[in-house]
């Protein structure tokens, strides 16, 4: 299992569109991915799930994935995180 | 996604006067002047109709002779007040053209130079009570039609609630099985196997099955089956608008598939932009459900209701009150407290 903790950088904060981004790029991989803030966690690869957090600029998130290829699928997500879901 | 630019277009080249006349007998109140039958060489070629006011005037240069010509009021009173050798020289120098057929609106009689060079040149000859611009538009819609643009698409229609799914995907996906389904709960079938399509001006598609097909349907493993002897008038239609294009595909888990259904996507067919909705199919996936879920989803967009919308504005409202308030979580309860609710 790999834990890693992320913030949110764009202003407009983790929206519809980067949450379609975020279920589609784990929908990739076979590894589960959970994201939680506060001690609520959701299914990465819900959709619903990742827009019910509605996190905002500045909000942490820690985001664990856990299978076989969860490796791959921390270096990409955390990457799509660390670029602001390329709204920087 | 699938692409409909290769698809053959079928045009009508031309139809028979006599055709003409047998549909729009009834339909426009026309009656044949001619004693004799219609001549079967007589064509029509083309979807407008002309007034040959000019034409009888004696400017014939750009003389639009094979359209249908029809002669309103203006062009009657024009022959009319022509002594006898003029109107013969006119309507000689008309008729020198090979016209498909004359009609005269608004009950006008005809003049007997009129009748007797129509005969002799077996240009046949009509009357309708209506008046011209009313009956042009008729003529219009109907030859409009006639030499439309059409398409034969390999599919399953079904009106479900209303609204034109026109399913597609490859041979043996389960489209028939998807129609047979919805017809069996309460939904009209239009078209099975083949549709044809047709472009009915510049933003309407309109779908209807095959004279031979129609009511038809082919269920692997069982063969051809009625649709109307079996379920009744209530599950077929003649022909509907087509609204949404349903493609269905084996579900390729490489593949991301619409999750918000925030974009809509189009698709053209026949130069006619139409919705697409790509469906990956699974076993144990209730298509028959998720089509009228289409269908619905679609009719609440119609009238002005994008739930895909709605949610992203309930979202950013939520992520800028978590700022305003300094909260540290979106999750809520949808209802805070209820008192003294057990139930």
């Amino acid at each position: 299992m790999i834990e890693k903790e992320v913030e949110i950088i764009n202003n407009a904060g983790m929206h519809t569109r980067p949450a379609s981004s975020i279920v589609k790029i784990a929908a990739k991989y076979k590894a589960d991915f959970f994201i939680s803030r506060d001690n609520f966690e959701v299914n990465g690869k819900s959709i619903i799930g990742v827009m019910t957090l509605a996190a905002e600029k500045g909000s942490k998130l820690m985001l664990k994935f856990e299978g076989e290829d969860e490796a791959q699928l921390a270096e990409e997500m955390v990457d799509f995180f660390a670029k602001g879901f390329g709204e920087l | 996604m699938r692409n409909f630019s290769d698809i053959k277009e079928i045009k009508k080249e031309s139809i028979t006067v006599e055709f003409f006349y047998e549909e729009c007998r009834d339909r426009f109140k026309l009656s044949k002047l001619s004693p004799s039958p219609i001549n079967p060489e007589k064509l029509i070629v083309d979807k407008d109709i002309h007034r040959p006011g000019l034409a009888l005037a004696g400017y014939v240069d750009l003389f639009t002779y094979n359209r249908v010509q029809v002669f309103g009021n203006t062009e009657m009173k024009y022959l009319n007040q022509l002594p006898h050798e003029k109107r013969v020289e006119t309507l000689t120098r008309f008729f020198s053209f090979n016209v498909p057929c004359v009609i005269i609106t608004n009950d006008n009689s005809p003049q007997e130079e009129l009748a007797y060079l129509a005969e002799k040149t077996s240009t046949p000859l009509f009357i309708t009570p209506y008046p011209t611009t009313r009956f042009a538009y008729f003529i219009t819609d109907f030859l409009d039609d006639q030499f439309a643009i059409q398409a034969a698409i390999h599919g399953s229609f079904i009106d479900v609630y209303g609204v034109g799914l026109l399913f597609a995907g490859k041979s043996g996906i389960g489209k028939s099985e998807i129609a047979l389904d919805l017809v069996e709960r309460g939904h009209r079938l239009v078209a099975d196997d083949i549709v044809m399509v047709l472009k009915k001006g510049e933003s309407v598609l309109m779908g209807a099955g095959t004279s031979l097909t129609k009511n038809f349907m082919e269920i692997r493993g069982l063969g051809i089956i009625d649709v109307r002897s079996i379920f009744g008038i209530r599950a077929i239609r003649y022909q509907k608008r087509v609204e949404v294009i349903v493609e269905l595909e084996d579900w390729d888990k490489n593949k991301a598939y619409e999750r918000t259904g925030l974009d809509s996507r189009n698709i053209s067919l026949l130069g006619i932009d139409i919705e697409h909705v790509t469906l990956p199919i699974f076993p144990g996936k209730n298509i028959t459900v998720i089509a009228e879920v289409i269908a619905l989803n679609y009719l609440c967009k119609h009238y002005g209701y994008n739930a895909a919308m709605k949610f992203q504005q309930n979202l950013d409202a939520k992520i800028k009150s978590n700022i305003a308030q300094k909260k540290t979580n979106g999750l809520d309860r949808s209802i805070e407290y209820f008192e003294h609710d057990f139930e």
